[in-house]
């Protein structure tokens, strides 16, 4: 295989470097001049300019530039699908930040880098790449969930986060080193053929400790203990951002590294994976029934949304990468609405995290409470919003490859999670809430949420061509 | 001439030891540093295996995990000092304003 | 025989100084121990004819990582360090735990072959460094200028977390 960077490369690689050049211009911008306003348009222009460029970028379904990054169509709508979710939240940060005083413009600059690094676990097809783009993230994060400095509850979530994604970290590369010693190569595809045939002791123990890495990443039963603390004490911005891009990225990645192996049914990667989707939906539900924390309930529903997906990981056929791409929209556009929701009210000295915050939301800031009320049923999965077609979409996958076992466990669950969604929404239109609003919302929080609102009609109500281009992105994909 | 299991079994009782010194000690400072024996268990496993293998691969992402060691130590220090300026403690069981 | 000697050693002292790392109540003997530790494990690269790894462990790990350590611990309150309770409460459980994964993972691979024990090895000794460089500037140029960016996350990272918040 070629070894070198070519012209095509590079170009193809326009993302990434328009990515890292974005960080560059908003760094020295800071130098030059610390402005809120002008530091958040500088980022927002990053992005923006870093999503264009996919129009331009040459995707093919054999676009490896050096054996480890493979820019495909796959890589493309995770790619798009990242830069748009890092818009919406550095809008949301805009609005959560300018009321908060002292120097806030590096907090962009870690966006922009965090941002980078799940770019690159998208199009990761290396051990070296999934490495290196797995730390920027993480290390990013650290700094971002840690970044209310004087709120001891932030800083105490960026300390478990810190610790639990570092050991994860460790257990991952270990992994590593054993899949490398038994395959002699750190290349997915040539890890997939040799996992493929009959592993030995050393393969087998590698992907484990990878899929115990992962399993923190993506907060999956067992390895999520940290997630609700994290979701808690972390600004709600950076909340929206973990629960969004961060975890969308290890996805794809997941879908990248496992998918190309054969998980049969019976074999010990498809019970692994079948424990985990069940547990997941099981204990994420269940968990969120207890809570009285609408931070911590979105917590463990996001636990069981990821325990959700895991079904296309198990499926098989065509079905599967275009189920996931949707269900990751949709999951998208709900979780950054609920976030921004939460961000939106959230004050100076505190975020809106506490049930009693939305009683009577309705009534004090109708529209408000009508896209909250619209994101939350779509979480749960109603008869015409986003959230149903991807889970149809899901059990549809599931069907198709007769996991009746998980099928079951999903669509019971669906029913399960309706409770807490419906508690908070119960809680909007109660009568008993205090009266007033307090403050107006800002104008960028209010474009972020009627953008997000826009995206969640036409993903529920018409998503016809949305599907049809995932369905022509994803068959070239493998 | 050392036979690689030797080269494994090193590597697998030192990120044991990391593993048991992250869950057993207070000192968030010691929790870090044990990582670090966790980062160079796997170390010193991808650079045998670079040997045996007869590949550079190993050697050059153990060059990658020294850089990323190197900047999550950074992060992670500062975090400690924040920690300890905020409350002056930097025991790990002193977390409880988030109850888990 | 004389290769199977200095292992031993250097595992022998990793390993020692390791327990002795995660046991001290003391966090400047604990970055001694793990210092000592970084030198044997660079005793180790060079048994495996990776010179320059052993100069980056040196450089990098002991000179730069575990300074950086070292200087925090002075920050930070030693005294207060020496009358407190070192483990948590479980850390009988995890110890016996730690031992039977210990146990059962060399039992593992006592017992399993291993495709370099065919006997190859990589070529003589200080002659990988050029290819080193080669393939790191080749087919490894991506992620060599990703890891760049990873230090750019360290810096703004801990200079955004570590400095005093401003007046306003």
């Amino acid at each position: 295989m070629n070894t070198a960077i070519s012209i095509s490369g590079l170009k193809a690689l326009l993302p990434f470097l328009i990515m890292t050049a974005a960080a560059m211009v908003v760094m020295l911008g800071i130098a030059f001049r610390r402005d809120h306003r002008f530091t958040v348009l500088l980022t927002l222009a990053g992005l923006a300019l870093g999503g264009g460029s996919l129009v331009f970028t040459p995707f093919a379904p054999d676009r490896y530039v050096t054996t480890l990054v493979l820019v495909d169509a796959f890589a493309g709508y995770y790619l798009a699908l990242l830069f748009a979710a890092a818009f919406a939240v550095v809008c949301l940060s805009y609005s959560y930040l300018e009321i908060q005083g002292g120097h806030r413009e590096e907090y962009y600059l870690l966006v922009l880098l965090a941002v980078l690094g799940a770019a690159v676990l998208a199009a990761a097809t290396h051990f070296a790449s999934f490495f290196l783009g797995i730390e920027i993230l993480s290390v990013s994060l650290y700094g971002l969930t840690a970044y209310q400095r004087h709120r001891d509850q932030s800083v105490e979530a960026g300390v478990k986060y810190l610790i639990l994604a570092a050991v994860s970290s460790a257990f991952i590369l270990f992994g590593m080193a054993l899949v490398y010693a038994e395959v002699g190569s750190m290349e997915f595809a040539r890890i997939a053929i040799r996992a493929g045939a009959a592993g030995g002791a050393l393969l087998g123990t590698g992907l484990v400790l990878i899929i115990v890495g992962l399993g923190f990443k993506l907060a999956v039963v067992p390895f999520h203990l940290w997630t609700p603390d994290v979701y808690e004490g972390a600004p709600a911005p950076v909340t929206a951002f973990i629960a969004t891009v961060s975890k969308g990225a290890v996805f794809a990645l997941v879908l990248r590294f496992f998918g190309n192996m054969d998980i049969r049914v019976g074999g010990a990667l498809f019970l692994i994976f079948t424990i985990i989707a069940v547990a997941s939906m099981f204990f994420g539900n269940l968990l969120a029934l207890m809570q009285q924390n609408v931070k911590r309930v979105l917590a463990y529903s996001s636990i069981s949304h990821i325990g959700y997906l895991l079904v296309t990981l198990l499926a098989a056929g065509p079905l599967r990468l275009n189920a996931s791409a949707f269900y990751l929209a949709a999951y998208f556009v709900t979780t950054l609405g609920v976030f921004g929701v939460v961000t939106v009210l959230s004050t100076r000295d505190r975020d809106a995290d506490k049930l009693d915050d939305y009683r009577g939301l309705a009534w004090r800031r109708p529209w408000l409470a009508g896209v909250f009320t619209a994101m939350l049923l779509s979480l749960a999965g109603i008869p015409l919003t986003a959230g149903f077609i991807a889970k149809f979409y899901l059990v549809a996958a599931g069907i198709g490859s007769a996991l009746w076992l998980l099928v079951i466990v999903l669509i019971v669950n669906s029913a399960i999670g309706l409770f807490y969604y419906l508690r908070i929404i119960g809680a909007v239109y109660s009568m008993d809430g205090p009266p007033g609003p307090s403050m107006p919302i800002s104008l960028s929080g209010s474009a972020a949420l009627g953008g997000l609102t826009l995206a969640l009609l036409w993903l529920g109500i018409y998503p016809g061509p949305f599907l049809a281009l995932i369905g022509s992105l994803m068959q070239t994909a493998h | 001439m050392i036979p690689l299991s030797w080269y494994i079994m090193l590597s697998a009782a030192l990120f044991t030891i990391g593993v048991v010194g992250v869950l057993s000690r207070r000192n968030i400072f010691i929790i870090l540093m044990s990582i670090e024996l966790m980062l160079n268990a796997a170390n010193i496993n991808l650079v045998a295996f670079s040997h045996y293998l007869q590949s550079l691969t190993g050697q050059i992402f153990t060059i990658f995990v020294i850089t990323v060691a190197a900047a999550e130590a950074a992060v992670a220090l500062a975090i400690i000092i924040l920690l300890s300026r905020n409350r002056g403690s930097v025991y790990a069981d002193e977390f409880n304003i988030l109850k888990g | 025989m004389i290769h199977q000697i200095i292992f031993l050693y250097f595992a022998t002292v990793i390993l020692v100084s390791a327990l002795l790392m995660i046991t001290r109540r003391n966090p400047i003997h604990s970055v001694l121990f793990m210092l000592l530790l970084f030198f044997h494990i660079a005793g180790l690269f060079v048994l495996l004819n990776a010179e320059f790894l052993a100069a980056v462990q040196l450089i990098v790990y002991a000179g730069a990582i575990l300074i950086l350590y070292l200087f925090v611990v002075m920050l930070l309150n030693v005294d207060q360090e020496r009358q407190s309770v070192r483990a948590n409460r479980f850390w009988p459980w995890v110890a016996a735990f730690g031992v039977l994964i210990a146990g059962e993972i060399l039992l593992l691979i006592s017992r399993s072959t291993f495709p370099g024990d065919a006997g190859k090895t990589m070529a003589t000794p200080g002659a990988g460094v050029m290819e080193l460089g080669q393939a790191l500037y080749t087919q490894y140029l991506v992620p060599f200028e990703i890891a760049s960016v990873i230090l750019l996350v360290g810096l703004i990272g801990a200079v955004m977390l570590a400095k005093k918040a401003v007046k306003e």
